[in-house]
């Protein structure tokens, strides 16, 4: 549940479980509903839209502007475009920079795809291993919790067998030793 | 006596500007760091590699000569808005030069009709110039956020504002920008 710290201002989670993830449905409720109807998806959009040109006309040029971004950024440059800027960058700096050994370096540098993606490519094996230590995890705590449950019964099997055949104060006193 | 104190002078010299030099170090580590990203972004205002170079270099050289050689606090927000400021104005010099040569080439809008509309390098080309004629706040946010493809709350430090407020920002700029780009296919029509 979250509601709002009168110190701070600032929201804080409450760390029940049931009713933080009660909060989390109904935060998905009021997203799909809100979404659902007031989207540019929702059916009483689409068909404004289809009947009125003015919006319909605003739509497209929005679209486009977006697909203009798009086609900007799909566009590649040269590999060694970093580089060259670099070397022109460095080519009017201060001489002891431009001898500097991080120079050299900058000046041979080509651009590297960030740490996200290049792991995105592992992403799908980093799933399927985590998936089966969950479940090697899931089967051991299972395993372990029934062998508890097993010795217990047992121990009560047998308590009540002696309880019955010697007494309840013969019996009290094995187990209990 | 006099060469001696000529000699004194020199090595003082060559120790202060060693000094300086190391001080300067941080320019090459701000290059290393920020360098991509920067690259990406002229690229993608300005499509032409040698005008990326020349942006990237001046604004690296400004970066060393800001304030007698001290060190900008926030070296990021430095470099990018000095980027994009020079790309911008390149990006304005280049479209007046162009209407300048296209006026006197004569049947010009003949040749842009609605057929290349969808030309990737004409919407290019077009959002290019509409965008160097947004004003400063929206362009800052557009080139930030789309063209640098930094995070909302990276452009609200970049130029001082909150990550709502380049949000705002970011949605006037692409409604003005696709109220242009409308005008300008109804003027040609």
């Amino acid at each position: 549940m979250i509601s709002i710290n009168k110190n701070k201002g600032t929201p804080f989670r409450k760390s029940q479980n049931g009713s933080s993830n009660k909060c989390r449905q109904i935060r998905a409720w009021l997203h799909n509903i809100t979404s659902s109807r007031l989207g540019l998806d929702a059916d009483w959009v689409q068909n404004h839209i289809v009947n009125c040109p003015r919006c319909h006309r605003r739509l497209v040029s929005v679209g486009k502007v977006n697909l203009a971004l798009s086609v900007m950024k799909s566009q590649p440059h040269e590999l060694d475009l970093l580089m060259r800027a670099n070397t022109q960058a460095i080519g009017v700096l201060k001489h002891s920079l431009r001898g500097a050994p991080k120079a050299q370096k900058l000046r041979a540098m080509r651009p590297e795809p960030k740490l996200f993606e290049r792991c995105s490519k592992y992403t799908h094996s980093v799933a399927n291993v985590a998936a089966c230590i969950a479940i090697l995890l899931l089967m051991k705590i299972g395993i372990f919790s029934s062998m508890d449950k097993f010795q217990t019964k047992g121990q009560k099997v047998v308590e009540q067998y002696y309880v019955s055949q010697v007494g309840e104060d013969l019996a009290d006193e094995v187990f209990s030793a | 006596m006099f060469g001696k104190a000529v000699n004194y002078e020199l090595i003082w010299d060559f120790s202060v500007s060693g000094a300086v030099d190391e001080r300067q170090r941080w320019i090459l580590s701000a290059m290393q760091s920020y360098g991509q990203e920067l690259v990406t972004m002229l690229w993608r205002i300005l499509g032409n590699e040698q005008d990326v170079c020349d942006v990237y270099q001046n604004t690296f050289l400004q970066l060393a000569h800001y304030k007698s050689r001290q060190k900008p606090e926030h070296i990021k927000a430095y470099i990018f808005r000095v980027a994009g400021n020079a790309a911008v104005s390149m990006l304005r010099h280049r479209s007046a030069e162009k209407k300048r040569l296209s006026t006197a080439i004569v049947g010009r809008k003949a040749a842009i009709s609605t057929a290349n509309e969808l030309d990737s390098k004409y919407l290019q080309e077009t959002l290019r110039y509409h965008i160097a004629q947004l004003p400063g706040h929206l362009r800052d946010v557009i080139m930030l956020r789309d063209l640098a493809e930094l995070s909302y709350a990276q452009v609200g430090g970049i130029l001082g504002i909150s990550a709502a407020t380049a949000r705002v920002y970011r949605c006037k700029a692409i409604q003005l920008l696709a109220v242009w780009m409308d005008k300008e296919r109804e003027e040609r029509e």
